[in-house]
């Protein structure tokens, strides 16, 4: 493991501690982000650290108290870990998602502590709507304000401008990785490919971008085994699947050559337009998500996430396709069986894994992916000859 | 409904819970006019296409004024599912939701109605209309394919997923006009129950889409929307809430004369019936019931000796059951949050002469569309109108629009010395119901009001 990437999987694995650290060398603030579409480059610009909010390992104890069992891990990690303490070191916390279990959780962590500011600020869901530009430049210019408030400074536009290159450039790097990858030039595993991504979502990015120039120095160029079969993993798209599942997967004798995970591809696939005013170039970023991977919690019409997968199963040489569906996520239990149905018709192999926060049957499931790769394989084989 | 299958849950439902005193619900008998309305109405929607009449489905939001005041017939997907649970005909929708893939996890009420639509298409395919000889279908045979697709779903992001899969089920040729309904965060420091900039800021973002709504339905009808009709329209429906609210205040009286059973009823008449006189004509009946049972001293609940607040949303399958299972305790659920917080609860906002603001600000006063403070502290002030003894959390299981913050009402409850328990069920599926959970705690609830009393 080079040293670079060490330091990766330390923020990875501790994000709150990595924050903590942070906070202390800087004396800046630490701005934590709730999930999944608002921008990370207005709290850099106005000079703190923003941070996703992650689920940890933990199974959800004190937790429980405020939230069902029928709500998503995510959201029941959230909650447990704001009860335990772990997010005590914030400054602030940046929310403008419609995920009515998201919302519930804001609602929580407030109550829980009153003190801590959440700067909510609620983004137009309907991304083709005529007013869609007009209200979004208007949320972002509202959190502007509000961070200024929060930091006592005022943002300017070249810091933010400054910011958005930065993150372009991050960006940019992870997916180079990816493309990697994909054409076979490297074989890095799931787990390490989430965790590069998960370390850029929690860590200064400056520090970040650095990281990665010293990882490209160091990967070593070496093919996946040819006797894998190649699968495109799709789903989670709030927080991080349990790497033991993508070890599961990979040690079946599958290698992922691809995905749409949010700690993956969706959170790095799309930049903002550096020749723009930087409110203007945010709020493009966020309407034109959709036309580049589509999201099921964004109206758009036109969009599917189906064709997307199908576009890129294909592009990425998959052989299947692995859909790991976190458990009482609604919006892909509804857009699940469009998947599925798409994926028939192409005849194009495909399993559903429904992922828990908490411990997981693994060797069962071990046994349902060995099985799905042996289809792959054989649907493969019958193709080729 | 012929089916074995439909025979045993008829038979199970028919049933009455053997618990406490015996006694029965005193419903209003004023609300039975309610039931010939929703005849009536789904009548109409049956009969739109042979009446050359367009339809629009719609989820969300009371948003039916403007379909009724441009003469078109609509269908809400909600109401079409808590109609079927209510009659308990929902089995076979949602085996046909199941049968696609629907997680069960997934809103039951859009399970239902998602369900449904699969049978319609099943149908629409099978070549010379081959009959479905399965009776469970017959509930769901006549409901007209949507010309239009209208979603306008306050707070729960499940809405608008819902109806992006109607839009899909119907081949995406469907035009669909989505509303935002913004939650009101409340985290502002001038921020209150319709104060402050979020409050104006977002009743204006509203009514500028009702504006684009408008406009969407003359693109779609070839025809001019009538904005007097409109303002005529909701003449009809400010009276009628007006009456609602007055009624619902009588109730403050012991015993209670009329129960958040018979406001549930009422529920139709307020957020999906024609904006006419009859709805009108509804609420004058219940609210003279009313007053004639104040002057009687006649409750709602024989022997009334607690009163309850009930939290969440309702379950259909159990809505006599549930006003039965209350009485047998001398308990009277007096409010809700689901039947006092919402449907055109402030009626004094629209301005008939140019109602669309007034409107947008009652979309957005919705039960759940606040922040947990300002929500919180409009059911606190229920409770302590309504002199509530305790707080009945439905957890209804699919519905995470509903149970969000419902461990933050709980607290609240007990913070200001109610009692507060939770049951389970849901809104469109009965299998989450349990009942022997609800019994052992209501009777550990009442017992402890009891206590409360005695040591008082």
């Amino acid at each position: 493991m080079s040293p670079a990437f060490a330091s990766m999987k330390r923020a990875a694995e501790q994000p709150m501690q990595y924050a903590a650290d942070w906070k202390a060398r800087t004396g800046r603030k630490v701005v934590g982000l709730l999930p999944m579409h608002f921008p990370g480059e207005l709290a850099h610009a106005a000079g703190c650290l923003p941070v996703v909010l992650q689920d940890d390992a933990e199974p959800v104890t004190v937790g429980q108290a405020n939230v069902f069992n029928f709500y998503c891990g995510l959201n029941r990690s959230l909650i447990d870990q704001t009860m335990r303490g772990n997010f005590d070191g914030l400054d602030a916390i940046m929310f403008g998602d419609h995920c009515v279990q998201l919302l519930g959780t804001a609602d929580v962590i407030r109550a829980e502590r009153p003190s801590l500011p959440i700067l909510f600020n609620q983004l137009c869901t309907t991304l083709d709507a005529n007013w869609a530009l007009r209200e979004t430049l208007g949320t972002f210019e509202q959190l502007w304000k509000e961070l200024e408030d929060l930091t006592g400074h005022e943002i300017t536009t070249s810091s933010t401008l400054a910011s958005i290159r930065l993150f372009n450039r991050s960006r940019a790097q992870m997916r180079r990785l990816y493309e990697m990858r994909r054409r076979g030039e490297i074989a890095i595993s799931g787990r390490d490919m989430q965790t590069v991504v998960k370390s850029s979502m929690v860590m200064d990015r400056a520090e970040h971008v650095a990281l990665m120039d010293e990882l490209f120095a160091a990967l070593p160029r070496q093919v996946g085994s040819s006797s894998d079969i190649t699968v495109y993993l799709s789903g989670h798209m709030c927080h991080a699947p349990k790497p033991a599942i993508i070890d599961a997967i990979e040690e079946s004798g599958a290698r992922v050559v691809n995905d749409d995970l949010y700690v993956g591809w969706r959170f790095i696939h799309a930049d903002m337009d550096e020749s723009l005013p930087p409110i203007e170039a945010m709020a493009r970023w966020y309407l034109d998500k959709n036309r580049k991977l589509p999201c099921p919690t964004r109206t758009m019409q036109g969009i599917d996430w189906e064709d997307y997968l199908l576009g890129e199963v294909e592009r990425s040489q998959a052989r299947g396709l692995i859909v790991l569906m976190v458990k009482f996520c609604e919006p892909h239990m509804y857009f699940y069986p469009e998947i599925k149905e798409a994926f028939d018709r192409a005849g194009i192999p495909h399993l559903l894994i429904e992922t828990e926060h908490e411990e997981m049957p693994m060797e069962a499931l071990k046994t349902r992916i060995e099985t799905f790769v042996e289809i792959a394989k054989r649907r493969a084989d019958s193709k080729a000859a | 409904m012929g089916s074995h299958v439909m025979d045993n849950v008829v038979a199970m439902t028919g049933s009455r819970p053997v618990f406490g005193t015996g006694e029965r619900a005193n419903k209003l008998k004023s609300t039975r006019f309610g039931s010939k309305l929703v005849n009536d109405y789904w009548n109409g929607v049956f009969a739109a296409k042979e009446e050359g009449k367009k339809v629009v489905w719609y989820n969300g939001t009371y948003i039916p004024p403007f379909f009724h005041s441009h003469d078109l017939v609509w269908v809400h997907g909600e109401a079409w599912s808590a109609m079927l649970a209510a009659r308990h005909q929902e089995v076979g929708a949602q085996a046909r939701g199941d049968q696609r893939g629907y997680d069960r996890e997934l809103c039951s009420y859009a399970r239902t109605h998602i369900g449904q639509m699969l049978i319609e298409m099943d149908k629409a395919r099978a070549e010379g209309g081959a009959a479905l000889e399965d009776p469970r279908m017959e509930a769901m045979m006549k409901l007209p394919p949507p010309d239009m697709i209208v979603n306008a779903y306050p707070y729960c992001s499940s809405g608008q997923q819902w109806d992006d899969i109607t839009y899909r089920v119907f081949g995406k040729k469907v035009p669909m006009f989505t509303i935002q309904i913004p939650l009101l965060w409340g985290g502002r420091s001038d921020a209150g129950y319709m104060q402050g900039e979020e409050w104006h800021q977002r009743s204006r973002y509203v009514a500028d889409q009702l504006i684009e709504l408008t406009r969407f339905l003359e693109a779609n009808t070839g025809r001019k929307f009538d904005f007097d009709r409109l303002s005529d329209t909701m003449g009809y429906i400010k009276k009628a809430a007006e009456l609602r609210l007055e009624g619902m205040e009588m109730c403050k009286a012991r015993p209670a004369p009329a129960s958040f059973f018979d406001w549930i009823v009422s529920i139709a008449p307020m957020s999906f019936l024609p904006g006419d006189q009859n709805i009108v004509d509804y609420f004058q009946g219940v609210k003279e019931e009313i007053t004639q049972r104040l002057l009687a001293g006649e409750g709602a609940v024989k022997n009334e000796k607690y009163r309850l607040f009930f939290d969440g949303m309702m379950n259909w399958n159990k809505v006599g059951w549930l006003a039965d299972k209350f009485a047998q305790v001398n308990a009277c659920v007096v409010a809700g949050r689901y039947t006092h917080m919402s449907f055109w609860q402030e009626p004094q906002l629209i301005d008939l002469k140019d109602p669309i603001l007034g409107m947008a600000q009652n979309y957005l006063v919705c039960p759940n569309n606040h922040g947990a403070p300002i929500m919180i502290g409009e059911i606190e002030k229920h409770c302590d109108y309504y002199e509530i003894d305790g707080v009945v959390c439905h957890a209804s299981r699919t519905c995470r629009g509903m149970t969000n913050s419902q461990f933050l009402i709980a607290g609240s409850a007990k913070k200001y010395g109610r009692q507060a328990m939770f049951f389970e069920g849901d809104v469109a599926d009965e299998s989450f119901y349990k009942d022997e959970l609800l019994n052992v705690r209501l009777e550990a609830m009442v017992e402890a009001m009891e206590a409360k009393r005695r040591a008082a």
